[in-house]
């Protein structure tokens, strides 16, 4: 596996698009800290285009990536290796140079303009949606012959967590809003990869807000390091169910 | 000397008294070699204007009663200890000074407000520089005029409930106080008012009291200024008060459901100017207020900057700083009766092709995120979301939800306050 | 024991057999020729062998090994696809170095049989991204060669080389055939089928029609060229089968 994920990455590190991805991520984050007056309206505004982006680039990328490999997988399938190997070797190299993109392009200097627990948070919620939507991608990738299609299901899939989702979601509220779903807000939120990633931020900057609850699920959850915990977790579970279901798919796939 | 008999001989070796004239005051000095009842002997002794020095010691009298004007000094903070039996210092003459002890051993009780020090009636009382230690209610007074109050450091009993908790400073039916300096922690309220007139409130730090920092009622003619008051359960609360004046303040970290950094209620003729609020879930509530300026603050990263209710009239902002809030403004209805002028919105995209500082077009403060949120609290976790900012910047552009008066002409370009990192 | 067993080998798309009830030995030292229209089943029944298509019905052995278990077995298995395409910023010598790695050779980027003679040697240094078809097919012949395979598959081996190393390539072929190689070939120029088979498989509809020597073939037509004597052949048995039924 380190064979392919040695290689891989070297193909990676050369690849324009890595690169152009870093500085289009550092050219953001430097060009917002400078352009507002104030720092935490910069990360506040950052975090949105952040939070919409990264799942963004990192999906689409992965799958064109895994598209145009696909000879060169093949090539790798006939040798002898276990398909598990070739797969987890991709995946992680394509992980590894995308989220060195977003650490590097917009964590550390998120870190340098704003200090603070908050960009913490937005880094590594970039991170971890990272890794969820490379491995969202790369089972796009998998499981669809043709590269078109799978570029439109990761737009598609993309546009369903960053907009969809929220707007069913407040639509449930609207047309609940006489029953107690109340305790049912903060789970149904975590079904959305975007969603956790967004709420890690808020409990940073929105916490006082948060607190404003006394629906009890709201305090236990929103009680500071645990919610970030919390949602990490869930994050975690967000990029091993996908990639799980990739390697099935992947050892059972014909070229 | 006339003492009772068996004092005599503890009067002659602890108490001496230096006589400069046979009218003049004199100073008694109490020490901690003798058994109990120096401190109240002393007073029992002392004639009216007399100054008794208190000797480092533990003096474990019971309450005292202090019926007579008396300075009672104490040198290297004596402990005072009350034994749980009621009242520790109980004061009920006018001119009396306490001023460095360390007081403690109050009665919690559901009956009596039992203090530390409590004044009742008497005018010109001075407390100052004491320490009061796990007291119910530490200072009490009532129907007192002109008190001074400075530089006591009031520290409550974190591990009490509630309800066996009681205020920090606790004024009722006073005039003229001035309370300055003090630091109140761990109480029920930090400072608490009721029916208390042209007084003035300076320097005071109030933390972690359990319900508000400060408190006040039926006050008016009072002023707050450089207090903090932060992590307390339920942040300010003023009401039903008149011609208050707070400047300088600063709201912190008071968080809870129903918390805020200050709840006006039914207030008239306020001025609220140059104040701070940081990290409160709500910072300034406005219920029922008529005729209140509020100026030159700045709301940083609270939940709700202000909340205003739409039964408010007159109340006027401007200068104000609006950055990092989760919600800018929210409101019950439509509080058309208000104005919003000249402030600073972190959230304002429009431009100043005039550089004149202020925007050329008028920022609405109210999203209509808030006011979705306003029906179903429970929406927060939508917040900053790609969804309900497309919802804002729609309402922004194509106003159809809401109140159309209710707009910031003047948006300013920059904030008054310069940056900050908070 | 034969080198290469498929029995009963099936593969159903959708509704559709690519292939079905394959029954074939292949032996040491054997070249095969598959051959057939365009969708008859070639390419499935390669990447059978492969392991990189998963069979539906029967199996497949390489050296007494099942395809569809352990990958060792594809030691012994050198590819040369019909089209190859590299990591694009990856240069020739680093892909012969993992695939090195890969196998464990031990060998050295210039070692191995066609790397000098396609002149790939020359061209370690060079980016795949920016490769043409041709040399692209020079760096898949040195791989398929390079871990002296026992079953070697070449898919359509010569298309896009010039001449000369087309000659070289069909060289290396004899050679290692001569050595004990099973070779599976699939070409659509029968010269090159009349030149290297010792048996051809034609498949047609994913049926194998037949699997003979192309002496077997001429002498049951009479005709001399494989490329007049195999649809004469298909033919007959056409109608031997319509008069069958």
């Amino acid at each position: 596996m380190w064979k392919v994920y040695k290689y891989t990455l070297i193909d990676l590190a050369r690849n324009k698009f890595v690169g152009g991805w870093l500085l289009l991520l550092l050219a953001i984050t430097a060009g917002l800290f400078q352009l507002e007056d104030q720092p935490v309206k910069a990360m506040l505004s950052l975090s949105q285009v952040l939070l919409a982006l990264v799942p963004l680039v990192s999906c689409i990328f992965a799958i064109v990536y895994l598209y145009d490999a696909l000879e060169f997988t093949e090539l790798l399938a006939v040798q002898p290796l276990h398909r598990s190997k070739i797969l987890g070797g991709q995946l992680l190299a394509l992980s590894t140079a995308l989220a060195l993109g977003a650490l590097l392009g917009a964590g550390l200097p998120l870190l340098i303009f704003f200090p603070g627990g908050a960009s913490l948070t937005l880094a590594l919620a970039c991170f971890m949606l990272t890794l969820v939507f490379t491995a969202i991608g790369a089972l796009i990738a998998i499981k669809n012959r043709e590269k078109a299609r799978g570029v439109g299901l990761g737009l598609v899939i993309w546009f369903l967590f960053v907009l969809v989702y929220d707007a069913v979601l407040l639509w449930i509220m609207f047309a609940f809003s006489d029953y107690p779903i109340e305790p049912w807000i903060v789970p149904l939120a975590a079904l959305d990869p975007i969603d956790l990633g967004r709420i890690m931020v808020l409990l940073k900057v929105d916490l006082a807000a948060m607190m404003g609850y006394s629906g009890a699920i709201y305090e236990k959850f929103f009680g500071n390091l645990r919610g970030i915990l919390v949602a990490m977790a869930a994050l975690a579970a967000w990029v091993a169910v996908p990639s799980a279901v990739a390697f099935k798919a992947f050892r059972k796939k014909d070229f | 000397m006339r003492l009772a008999r068996p004092l005599r001989p503890l009067a002659a070796l602890l108490a001496v008294a230096w006589a400069t004239g046979p009218l003049a005051a004199k100073t008694w000095t109490v020490g901690p070699a003798a058994p109990n009842g120096k401190l109240a002997a002393a007073v029992a002794s002392a004639a009216p204007k007399d100054t008794i020095r208190v000797l480092q010691g533990t003096y474990a009298e019971g309450t005292v009663r202090i019926n007579k004007p008396l300075t009672i000094l104490g040198t290297g903070m004596p402990l005072i200890d009350g034994r749980g039996e009621g009242d520790v210092l109980e004061i009920t003459a006018s001119d009396v000074t306490i001023r460095g002890l360390r007081i403690t051993g109050t009665k919690i009780s559901n009956i009596n407000d039992n203090a530390g020090i409590k004044v009742i009636a008497a005018d010109r009382v001075q407390l100052t520089g004491n320490q009061l230690l796990r007291c119910f209610f530490a200072i009490h007074l009532s129907k007192a005029r002109n008190p001074l109050i400075e530089g006591n450091t009031i520290t409550g009993d974190p591990a009490l409930p509630e309800s066996q908790r009681a205020n920090g400073v606790h004024l009722w039916q006073c005039t003229g106080a001035s309370i300055i300096n003090n630091t109140i922690t761990d109480h029920r309220d930090g400072i608490y008012f009721e029916f208390v007139t042209d007084s003035h409130i300076n320097g005071n730090t109030s933390l972690r009291n359990n319900r508000y920092g400060l408190h006040f009622m039926f006050s008016n003619r009072d002023s707050y200024a450089h207090n903090l008051f932060q992590h307390n359960g339920a942040g300010v609360a003023v009401m039903y008060s008149k011609e208050v004046d707070m400047r300088h303040n600063s709201f912190i970290s008071n968080r809870g459901a129903s918390a805020y950094g200050i709840l006006f209620k039914e207030i008239n003729d306020v001025t609220i100017d140059s104040n701070r609020f940081t990290d409160n879930t709500t910072a300034m509530l406005v219920d029922g207020c008529n005729r209140m300026e509020a100026k030159g603050n700045e709301f940083r990263s609270n939940g709700w900057a202000v909340r205003l209710f739409s039964n408010a009239t007159a109340c006027n902002f401007s200068a104000n700083t609006f950055a990092g809030n989760t919600f800018d403004l929210a409101t019950n209805g439509n509080p058309v009766y208000n104005t919003f002028n000249g402030n600073y919105w972190d959230r304002y995209q429009g431009y100043d092709l005039d550089r004149n500082g202020t925007g050329d077009v008028p920022f609405r403060p109210l999203s209509l995120f808030a006011m979705v949120n306003e029906r179903m609290p429970y929406a927060v976790v939508l917040s900053r979301s790609l969804l309900t900012s497309l919802m804002d910047q729609a309402e922004r552009l194509i106003p159809s939800m809401t109140p159309e008066g209710l707009a910031d002409d003047k948006p300013l370009m920059r904030p008054p306050h310069g940056k900050s990192h908070l | 024991m034969a080198r290469v067993i498929f029995e009963n080998t099936g593969k159903q798309y959708g509704a559709m057999w690519a292939l079905r009830g394959l029954h074939a030995r292949f032996e040491p030292g054997e070249t095969v020729s598959v051959i057939g229209p365009n969708g008859s089943g070639k390419t499935t029944l390669i990447k059978c062998l492969l392991g990189l298509v998963h069979p539906s019905t029967g199996s497949i052995q390489v050296n007494g090994q099942p395809v569809n278990g352990d990958p060792a077995y594809r030691h012994q298995v050198g590819h040369m696809p019909q089209i190859s395409r590299f990591p694009n910023e990856l240069k020739i010598g680093q892909l012969i170095d993992l695939m090195d790695d890969i196998r464990s050779s031990g060998m050295d980027r210039a070692q191995g049989p066609l790397v000098k003679e396609l002149g790939v040697d020359a061209m370690m240094d060079k980016r795949l991204g920016t490769l043409s078809g041709g040399q692209r097919q020079k760096v898949s012949a040195v791989l398929a060669f390079r871990y002296a395979p026992t079953v070697l598959v070449l898919d359509e081996p010569t298309a896009g080389l010039d001449p000369l190393s087309a000659e070289l390539l069909l060289a290396a072929v004899r050679d290692i055939k001569r050595s004990g190689c099973t070779v599976l070939i699939t070409s659509h120029l029968m010269e090159e089928v009349e030149a290297l088979a010792d048996r051809v498989a034609y498949l047609q509809e994913g049926r194998l029609q037949f699997l003979l020597s192309p002496e077997e073939i001429t002498g049951a037509t009479g005709l001399q060229r494989l490329s007049k004597a195999i649809p004469a052949l298909l033919t007959r048995n056409a109608k031997a089968h319509v008069e069958s039924v």
